[in-house]
């Protein structure tokens, strides 16, 4: 399937507690502001993304997300301004999800302590739904720790089907289609 | 709400309990020590300390907390002792100034004692010469300035206390070098606090008694504030449950589990309450030393874990303990194994009466009957004055025989972590109930059974032991690329850690990885197995790791494309 590189245009969002904040597609341009994000999370969130205790981003691995593939991957961030810059304080990314399913992508979502509870991550999850339908898939999946409420209920809110995990009681799957048509 | 449990209380078991019965702990405790004045309450090392000599003892230290050490009421104190003579008077001292107790394993690294003091905010400490070496090593970075030390022999008679500490210190080597300015010696400190005036504390349900710490996922242990009105209720609670088969001041219970585990701690609190005397062993891997306490003791009840009572079974020496007393066996903490179960009734006649709960519900919830005739294979019904259900994955609950979360409400349970709204919003509902993390089904009859954990945790003889906080020492190893942790199942402890690493350095050697793990982790959480890979730890594409592939002993092959794991 070949697509167009990814194009998004940048999206300014007011939230429910009244911050603002620009959504759009990550660059190269965004290495730094994502390391520095990274290195922000608590261990509570990083557990949360990588379901593993995450010490720090690996060169290759900040190289590889901030160039997605275009129809293979895709990732939103949310930056706020800074004194000089922006600093990324959410981020949605789809990977499509195995070598041999094709229209099903696995998604995950991370923001920054201080913006939880603000509507960002709902923001950042249905923009990156829609994405993906438009990229041509049919079915979003994620992983999520079973103790982490606030991110099965939003997939709750956003239609996801709630599943048991090949990982046990610990993990909880999220999964989706993709129908066309919806919002 | 339906309890079909209460038709399988056994006789003379209430429905419920009267919780006002005492303001507080301290004043349960103070009424038993009155109640059973001349009665031995705790003994340890063939000496007993009776109930008066324990009110008397405790009065004078908390009269020293008071008035020399000028703790206020509202302060923590931790405790840092294994079971001896010390740990009940120093118990009691604290809660009777007012004070908080903070329990502390006495075996913790200076890296988890450091969190523990300073998330706590401990004011002063009691802690056992033997260990005082790794509290030197961190006092200057917490909130401690009050130091209590204590000699493994202090509350014993004169000769027999010099004698051994002389052993404890010089025989056996079990002191390292130590220094910490301006500690008080514990005798000196009640010597001190005999001369004073105790001012009575008036305190009430809503007071902190303990901050009871427990593991989080995240790796970072947490403080479940458990009130005087919690430990009231959970005492009279586990009183209430065990009391048809006791007999008031005329039991004797041997406590092999340390105190600091909160199912020690009210367990015993619980036989205490009824004139029990409690026979303390400070060392239960030191078998021969605790059998030798058993054949002294005349037990009729014990308190332990899976892995105590099947190192108990396979103890020479054990055949000859005289068990013609013995009534109850209480196991908590871990899974019972049906093995060990079936063995332990063959062996001593009575079965093992299995509990359940958590350090947040103070900690007994659910337990088997005392007076059933076989080890049972499920936690049992909820004790008295509480509830529990099984509820799906949006908190609703669930009909009989569904898996879902349990959930508990009742008088025991925490009033939330400390210092942790976020923590605490999580596991505790505003109409009360508790989400436990455990998996399990509950039966028309109201019997529940334990099927498997929400939560990434192990659980090591009955310590929660959880991966992130060993994946985050291994990770701080230089020669560490990545690492993961999982439980696998263990014979004798029921689960152990095993690490799966891949190296950076390739000279890294399982040797090298222990060794800094010892440094930075009590031994329980320390990795039993370690596994090196090549390649690197099976992941989702998106980067989030596969822990199940991590149980096979035979790495996979690299067939997925590498991950991608940014922002």
């Amino acid at each position: 399937m070949a697509r167009k590189p990814a194009t998004y245009r940048p999206r300014r969002l007011v939230l429910r507690d009244g911050r603002e904040v620009t959504l759009r597609a990550i660059t190269e341009a965004d290495a730094p502001a994502i390391q520095r994000a990274f290195d922000r999370l608590s261990a509570d969130s990083r557990y949360q993304r990588f379901l593993h205790h995450k010490k720090q981003l690996s060169p290759e691995a900040l190289e590889r997300g901030v160039h997605p593939q275009p129809g293979q991957a895709f990732a939103f961030v949310a930056t706020v301004p800074r004194r000089e810059g922006f600093d990324v304080v959410g981020a949605a990314q789809y990977v499509r999800a195995a070598a041999g399913n094709a229209r099903t992508c696995e998604f995950a979502i991370t923001l920054a302590e201080d913006w939880r509870g603000s509507g960002l991550a709902r923001e950042l999850l249905a923009s990156l739904l829609r994405r993906a339908r438009r990229d041509g898939y049919a079915v979003m999946m994620g992983l999520v720790l079973a103790d982490n409420e606030p991110m099965l209920a939003l997939a709750r809110k956003l239609k996801f089907a709630l599943e048991p995990s090949s990982e046990g009681s610990a993990v909880v799957r999220v999964v989706r289609t993709l129908a066309t048509g919806e919002p | 709400m339906d309890r079909p449990w209460l038709a399988q209380y056994p006789a003379g078991v209430p429905a419920q309990i009267d919780v006002d019965a005492y303001a507080s702990l301290k004043d349960m405790l103070v009424a038993s020590c009155v109640r059973y004045a001349e009665l031995p309450a705790y003994s340890s090392m063939g000496t007993a300390l009776t109930f008066r000599q324990l009110d008397e003892a405790s009065r004078a230290f908390a009269a020293w907390l008071q008035k020399v050490a000028r703790l206020q009421r509202g302060d923590r104190v931790a405790i840092m002792l294994p079971n001896l003579l010390q740990y009940p008077v120093a118990l009691f001292g604290i809660l009777r100034a007012g004070l908080v107790v903070v329990n502390v394993n006495p075996l913790y690294t200076a890296r988890e004692l450091t969190h523990q003091l300073n998330d706590s905010g401990a004011a002063a400490i009691v802690v056992l010469e033997n260990f005082a070496h790794t509290l030197a090593q961190v006092i200057g970075s917490t909130s401690v300035r009050t130091v209590v030390t204590t000699q493994v022999g202090d509350l014993l008679p004169p000769f027999k206390r010099l004698l051994t500490n002389a052993v404890v210190k010089h025989v056996k080597k079990l002191v390292p070098p130590w220094r910490l300015d301006a500690a008080v010696d514990f005798r000196q400190a009640l010597a001190a606090g005999r001369g004073r005036t105790f001012d009575e504390v008036t305190l009430g349900h809503d007071d902190l008694a303990f901050l009871q710490y427990t593991g989080g996922t995240t790796g970072v242990a947490k403080g479940a504030m458990l009130s005087h009105g919690n430990m009231v209720a959970n005492v009279l609670q586990v009183a209430a449950w065990i009391g048809p088969g006791m007999k008031d001041g005329a039991e004797t219970l041997v406590i092999p589990l340390p105190l600091y585990h909160v199912f020690a701690l009210t367990g015993a609190l619980s036989f205490f309450s009824t004139g029990t005397q409690t026979v303390l062993v400070a060392n239960p891997r030191d078998m021969p030393a605790f059998i030798q306490a058993l054949k002294g003791s005349r037990l009729s009840a014990i308190i332990g874990v899976n892995t105590l009572f099947r190192a108990l079974l396979d103890a020479p020496g054990f055949a000859e303990v005289d068990l013609s007393r013995l009534k109850l066996a209480v196991a908590g903490g871990m899974a019972v194994q049906q093995a060990v179960a079936q063995r332990w009734k063959r062996a001593t006649g009575v079965p093992l009466v299995e509990g359940y709960g958590l350090t947040e519900s103070a900690p007994v919830a659910i337990a088997n009957p005392i007076d059933i005739p076989e080890w049972s294979g499920g936690i049992g019904v909820p004790v008295p004055s509480t509830e529990a259900a099984i509820l799906d994955s949006d908190g609703q609950p669930l009909p009989p025989g569904d898996v879902g979360e349990i959930a508990l409400r009742g008088p025991q349970v925490m009033k939330g972590y400390w210092n942790r709204p976020g923590d605490t919003a999580q596991v505790l509902r505003a109409d009360g109930w508790l989400r436990t993390g455990d998996m399990g089904t509950m039966d028309e009859r109201g019997s529940f059974r334990l099927t498997d954990r929400k939560k990434d945790m192990i659980v090591v003889s009955g310590f929660k032991v959880f991966p992130n906080e060993i994946e985050d020492v291994l990770a701080m190893h230089p020669g560490v690329l990545e690492a993961a942790v999982i439980g696998v199942a263990d014979e004798r402890s029921g689960e152990a850690v095993k690490a799966v690493v891949v190296r950076k350095a390739p000279t890294l050697t399982e040797a090298d990885l222990l060794d800094h793990c010892r440094l930075h982790l009590t031994g329980y959480k320390v990795p039993r197995i370690v596994e090196f890979r090549s390649e690197p730890l099976p992941k989702t594409n998106i980067g989030k790791i596969l822990r199940r592939e991590l149980r096979d002993a035979v790495p996979a092959k690299a067939s997925s494309p590498a991950p991608t794991e940014p922002a």
